[in-house]
């Protein structure tokens, strides 16, 4: 192992030359728009949800056929049907309050398609409750009929209270407190915004799962390219095994940061135009642009995505180094790969239980940290401690897949044949320089 | 003061791969590995420039071991010619040479010079991949030479070459030993050999058979050969009745014969002369390289006994 003293300038020369061949490929520039363009439009789920929640819009007629109505009946119905508090821009439901008018023509109005429904409001003799009708083409048991429905009732409720000498106001509970749970936890955030966050800590976890799958490939594949087109034998006498295999890595890795320095990029620059295109889609401003993305998790995700391909690298490497052509890579690397899948399925199924012990405890192992600990993160469930120690932790195991790669790399770029076991591997490695 | 090979043993699982391999090949040399395919020759190129470990054994360079020579003294030409397929060629080139600890700009003058003097100055911007075999080959010769080592290992260097570019390689060869380098390199060619090299060794499974100056391989075989040729009359089929004497090539320049030890080799001038033949050419001459080779390694084996890497060009 002299070469550890001679790493450089080589294994610069090599991850330069790694780097330029790996941007300059088709599958690097179209991988990276795909990607780009994915994470540009998660950034603006909570425009499309509130655009979606906005899109519907049902206008009513009423007609008050019953005489007697409290006086803030008009004010009370539009409120129960539009909600306390409605942060949508455009209210749901839009009300003309016909008062006692015409019958004939508010019908007309509603065949010519003025209107969605029409409200007549009545008295029932007997009870002298006040009694509904709704002329309408919307489903009887859809959600807005329902909601209409409830509205009435609170129309019904007012009216029998007026009658009998109170109102609604007077015996409604004020206040009504709301206190959170856990008071440290921070005021909760909207649904959009939660959509929006789950969204982007997924796809922060899809992409470091993406990310080592990807970049760690093409590290197997440039190791097993270089044996094939037997350049290996030419590099072999111009550098050292040591050199060949930090300049893949380092090269490889470059590229892969680039590549997420371009989607980045692209979610910063969506998170900035939310409000702009919420303006746009919508007529009005959102909230805060970056409610979505937590500073702390971008942080831990460049992080974990630095050390978490670099560990996965030099085993890909290892293992690359074994094969003597492209088409036995995804053999040779096929246990790797299983152990990444595990990895990426904790953590998705992990995002569900974030406060499971497995969760815990497998977020401090070095194969299945990057995505554990980058659950945890983007939940907020996890403290400084823990995180410092998942990296210690990798920090370790990326020393330990140094040495180990390097040696059967060394071993393994001259065996060329068939598929190389394990035993003969060791015992290369015992030999080689 | 020379590149020694001192004992060297190297086994491949039940395939004893050199068997107690001893050479010396002097300073400024051009020297010729021989042998069947799997004698040996690319493992021992290998363990020279420390790509591969020997079970036992050493190597030296001017008195240094292998393993603690700089590496910039070797040039190494593989016999799986490799090269990046998408990489431009004068990139690789200048590339490889960096590796080695050459300047970039220094590289890329060479690299242009030796473009030119292989009459291929075109294709310093051309991929790798576009370029034909033999192409190929040239290019590999200048990744092998261009940071100036002091030592050529060439494993098959003439193969696939047109004589054209046979030729133009021969003079980069003289070029390099006029420049003081010292020359090793393994080939199936005997004339390559002949017209070439100064020393040979023979390689048979592992074992070197023989090996020294050519000229005294040649004459260590103990054996007699005679170039005949008269006018007229191409039918000599009497010289092989002569006591003593067998016919081991029939040419229409001229007839080659084997005579025993014990026979003079005059016999077969006097019998010409007797038969009233007009004698154009008579020649007393060592054994061809060839002949040695046949005599040494016997039949050529045909089971492929290889090590060397085998695979596909992407």
């Amino acid at each position: 192992m002299n070469g550890w003293r001679t790493l450089f300038p080589n294994a610069w020369y090599i991850s330069a030359h790694e780097f330029r061949s790996r941007a300059r490929s088709r599958s690097f520039i179209i991988g990276t728009v795909i990607l780009a363009v994915i994470a540009f439009a998660a950034t603006q789920a909570p425009v499309l949800i509130d655009f979606a929640m906005s899109t519907s819009q049902t206008r009513i007629e009423v007609l008050v056929s019953a005489s007697g109505l409290p006086s803030d009946s008009q004010a009370l119905l539009a409120g129960k049907l539009n909600g306390q508090a409605s942060s949508a821009s455009q209210p749901a439901f839009v009300l003309s309050w016909l008062g006692s008018g015409d019958l004939k023509s508010a019908q007309q109005a509603l065949e010519q398609g003025k209107f969605d429904a029409l409200l007549i409001v009545d008295r029932d003799p007997a009870s002298q409750n006040l009694a509904f009708t709704l002329q309408t083409d919307l489903t009887s048991d859809g959600q807005v009929v329902g909601t209409i429905n409830q509205a009435a009732d609170w129309l019904a409720l007012d009216d029998g209270l007026a009658r009998a000498g109170t109102s609604i106001g007077a015996v409604q509970a004020t206040p009504f407190a709301v206190v959170p749970v856990n008071p440290s936890a921070g005021p909760a955030k909207n649904v959009s915004q939660e959509v929006s966050t789950s969204l982007l800590s997924t796809g922060l976890i899809v992409l470091i799962f993406m990310a080592i799958v990807t970049y760690g490939m093409w590290v197997a594949m440039s190791v097993a390219e270089e044996k094939g087109s037997r350049v290996m034998e030419l590099m072999l006498n111009a550098t050292t095994p040591l050199q060949m295999l930090a300049g893949k890595v380092i090269g490889n890795g470059a590229a892969g940061l680039t590549q997420y320095g371009i989607v980045l990029a692209a979610v910063v620059g969506g998170l900035l135009a939310q409000g702009p295109i919420h303006q746009m889609v919508l007529g009005s401003g959102s909230g805060a642009p970056f409610g979505g993305l937590d500073p702390v998790v971008l942080a831990a995700f460049a992080v974990l995505f630095v050390l978490g391909f670099l560990f996965y690298s030099l085993l890909y490497a290892a293992l690359g180094s074994l094969v003597s052509r492209q088409e036995d890579v995804q053999s040779a690397t096929s246990p790797l790969m299983m152990l990444i899948f595990v990895g990426y399925f904790m953590s998705i199924f992990g995002l569900q239980a974030i406060d499971a012990t497995w969760v815990k405890v497998a977020s401090f192992v070095p194969f299945f940290s990057p995505y554990l600990m980058l659950a945890r993160v983007s939940a907020g469930h996890v403290a400084l401690w823990e995180f410092a120690l998942a990296v210690a932790f990798l920090l370790a195991g990326i020393a330990v897949a140094l040495v180990a790669a390097a040696r059967i790399y060394s071993a393994g770029v001259l065996l060329y044949g068939q598929r190389v076991g394990l035993r003969q591997v060791l015992k290369a490695a015992r030999v080689s320089r | 003061m020379s590149l020694v090979i001192d004992s060297v043993y190297k086994r491949f699982g039940d395939v004893q791969a050199l068997d107690d391999v001893s050479l010396e090949i002097k300073p400024g040399e051009v020297f010729g590995f021989l042998g069947a395919n799997g004698a040996g020759k690319t493992t021992a190129m290998r363990i020279v420039l420390d790509i591969l470990r020997p079970d036992s054994g050493t190597i030296s360079w001017n008195g240094r071991l292998n393993t603690e020579v700089p590496r910039d003294t070797w040039g190494y030409l593989p016999e799986e010619r490799g090269l990046y397929a998408k990489m431009k060629v004068l990139e690789q080139l200048v590339f490889f040479a960096k590796l080695h600890g050459v300047a970039p700009r220094k590289a890329e003058q060479d690299t242009r010079d030796w473009l030119e003097r292989f009459r291929i100055p075109e294709y310093a911007d051309k991929r790798a991949e576009e370029l034909s075999k033999g192409n190929q080959q040239k290019i590999q010769f200048i990744a092998a030479i261009l940071h100036d080592p002091q030592v050529l290992l060439m494993d098959e260097p003439f193969t696939g070459l047109d004589p054209v570019n046979a030729a133009l390689l021969k003079e980069a060869f003289q070029e390099m030993k006029e420049r003081g380098k010292t020359l090793l390199f393994s080939t199936h060619q005997m004339d390559t050999v002949e017209e070439l090299c100064e020393s040979i060794a023979i390689l048979d499974r592992g074992r070197v058979v023989v090996g020294g100056t050519v000229r005294d391989v040649r004459r260590s075989t103990g054996r007699q050969v005679v170039r005949l040729a008269v006018e007229g009359d191409s039918d000599i089929d009497w010289l092989g009745t002569l006591n003593g004497v067998s016919v081991t090539r029939r040419g229409q320049d001229y007839t080659e014969a084997e005579v025993a030890r014990s026979q003079d080799p005059a016999t077969v001038l006097q019998a010409a002369l007797a038969r009233g033949c007009t004698i154009r050419q008579f020649e007393i001459a060592d054994p061809s390289l060839e002949q040695i080779f046949i005599e040494h390694v016997g039949q050529i084996d045909t089971s492929e006994r290889t090590l060397a890497p085998r695979g596909t060009y992407p």
